[in-house]
């Protein structure tokens, strides 16, 4: 069954895009990730325009972000504080961004980039996690027992909590600087309006390692203002480059919902570490394929540069 | 009903037949080509896929060469990206404005368009790709210009629409069918890829390489429904569909979070 995607301007299988959001959705539900980061590149591979699967993405990661944050607010588990120290540096990220996007469409530069600054995350974050479990699982059989602890004690943390601007931030315990906080949202706003990601990946461990949250008020703080970056990043994407297609964000939405549950409950049977060594293994992978796109002869040397509006 | 529509062309055209045909080059002058469309409007709803529409037309002057082509009736103004290699890397280097190259380029023949007319002619009436060579307009925008550059961006451009099957040239009498050397018939695909416009399809006879014959169908693809909306809000009122973007989405996140009780994913 086809489904025509008014602003991609194509028509696509509805089963396909529900099947890839369905597995993103699992994918998330099993690691507790947003998984935008795995939608976006997916997009890009069935055809949607970059432009238009990284905008409609944000507009899909901010429904998924709303009905995670109103859990966790009502748990208590959301820093309004610190969420609105973060969220202002995703407003200004966010609103950069998508200046980007703009400027690089225009000189048809764009989806390069954008795979450059993911072939250069995710090979990040991935090796990062590759190494990290390994470390864990070899400590847990007894092998290195001090890598266990590796990551234990935040020295960053005291570093950033000296810089001026000290605030208090009451549901974290803690009383520190405002500058990485803002500094950190701003930088991880650009890569939302660049990439159609959350940036949980990156704002979490910073949250946690960095300015030394609670890991659970670091989840739920980060999922509130990923609702309102993510929403601003959606407005301007719309108003700026015109590339949000409501109805991809929809398919994608069901299609995720439907696969976080079955994730979430498939993630119980599976011990941390494995889980962990399974989404390095994805984020790697994808690297690679992304970095291969980048070094391989294209086989198309000419391409059509965007249109004033819509997706090409 | 196909041959209703055949009967009442041939009808038509005995009484048509006298018409005198001018020794001018505007195809208008020429005696009708009586066609007939399997249908004018193309709507694209939910579910849209492409269409197909199928013509029916009577040569005027039996035995004579026919060629079809479909055009959209406005060229498009456009800008292409050329990579090139930077360190170990692809990346555009430069780009190009193109100007009077047709967005959608279609034609039927039954033998090689060369062997039909002369290339003055087919240049006068844009029939095949040198001509659309011959009438477009490449004008540096960026970057620094290669010798080889108006071949490789041409074929490039045409590479582009063939694999969105915007463009093509078919010279093959299957895809042309003509039963007793003047009632013909084919289809031209319109992939999803076609925008909402107005197309024409025009018809040529060609008597050794004179333009003897003419007809001209106007096709028109529009958007209808929420496909139509959602475009025309998101065109024309960005603010708005912003705005309905983040509500529909925050709305149905949290519907979700209701339904599923712990708040779905994250």
């Amino acid at each position: 069954m086809e489904i025509y995607l008014p602003i991609a301007g194509m028509s696509i299988n509805l089963f396909l895009v529900v099947g890839i959001g369905g597995m993103v959705g699992f994918l998330s539900g099993l690691f507790g990730v947003g998984g935008g980061f795995l939608l976006t590149p997916l997009m890009m591979m069935i055809g949607i325009p970059p432009a238009v699967a990284a905008a409609s993405d944000s507009n899909q990661i901010c429904a998924a972000a709303a009905s995670g944050a109103y859990a966790h607010w009502r748990l208590g588990n959301v820093d309004f504080k610190m969420g609105g120290v973060i969220l202002a540096g995703g407003i200004l990220g966010g609103t950069i961004g998508v200046q980007l996007v703009k400027v690089l469409r225009a000189i048809g530069n764009f989806e390069f980039v954008m795979k450059v600054v993911y072939v250069l995350m995710l090979g990040l974050v991935g090796s990062a996690m590759f190494i990290e479990s390994l470390r864990t699982i070899r400590a847990s059989r007894g092998q290195d027992p001090e890598a266990a602890v590796a990551a234990g004690e935040p020295k960053l943390a005291r570093l950033f909590a000296k810089l001026p601007l000290k605030m208090h931030f009451h549901r974290s315990g803690l009383h520190t600087s405002a500058i990485f906080p803002f500094s950190i949202g701003t930088i991880v706003g650009i890569m939302a309006a660049l990439l159609g990601v959350g940036g949980g990946f990156i704002m979490v461990p910073a949250m946690i390692y960095i300015i030394g949250m609670p890991t659970i008020a670091a989840i739920g703080t980060d999922l509130f203002q990923i609702v309102l970056t993510s929403a601003n990043v959606t407005l301007q994407q719309a108003f700026v480059n015109k590339t949000v297609d409501l109805m991809l964000a929809l398919i994608l939405l069901a299609g995720s919902t439907i696969g976080a549950q079955f994730g979430a409950a498939f993630g119980k049977r599976l011990k941390g570490e494995q889980i962990r060594i399974l989404l390095a293994i994805i984020v790697l992978s994808l690297t690679v394929k992304l970095f291969l796109d980048l070094v391989i002869t294209p086989s198309d040397l000419v391409s059509l540069a965007p249109a004033k509006g819509g997706g090409h | 009903m196909r041959r209703r529509a055949i009967l009442l062309l041939t009808t038509s055209l005995v009484m048509l037949w006298g018409s005198a045909a001018l020794a001018a080059i505007s195809p208008e002058a020429k005696q009708k080509v009586l066609t007939a469309a399997s249908k004018n409007l193309i709507e694209i709803g939910v579910s849209y896929r492409g269409d197909q529409i199928h013509f029916f037309g009577v040569n005027p002057a039996p035995g004579t060469d026919l060629v079809i082509k479909l055009t959209a009736e406005k060229d498009e103004d456009i800008k292409l990206s050329v990579k090139g290699k930077v360190g170990p890397l692809w990346m555009t280097v430069k780009q190009y404005d193109v100007t009077g190259a047709p967005f959608m380029y279609k034609i039927h023949t039954g033998k090689p368009l060369d062997q039909i007319v002369s290339k003055e002619t087919a240049q006068e009436l844009e029939l095949g790709y040198e001509a659309i060579r011959h009438k477009m307009r490449m004008h540096l925008a960026r970057g620094e210009a290669a010798p080889d550059d108006a071949e490789k961006v041409f074929k490039g451009m045409i590479k582009i629409k063939e694999e969105a099957n915007l463009f093509n040239i078919v010279e093959d009498p299957k895809r042309l069918e003509v039963a007793e050397g003047k009632l013909f018939k084919h289809y031209f695909r319109f992939p999803p890829a076609a925008t909402e416009g107005r197309y024409q399809v025009e018809s040529f006879c060609f008597d050794k390489g004179q333009l003897v014959g003419y007809g001209k169908d106007i096709i028109e693809i529009k958007k209808v429904g929420l496909e139509h909306w959602l475009t025309y809000t998101s065109q024309e009122h960005p603010v708005f569909f912003g705005i309905l973007a983040v509500v529909v989405a925050v709305a149905a996140g949290l519907g979700v979070g209701l339904i599923f009780g712990k708040g779905g994913h994250h």
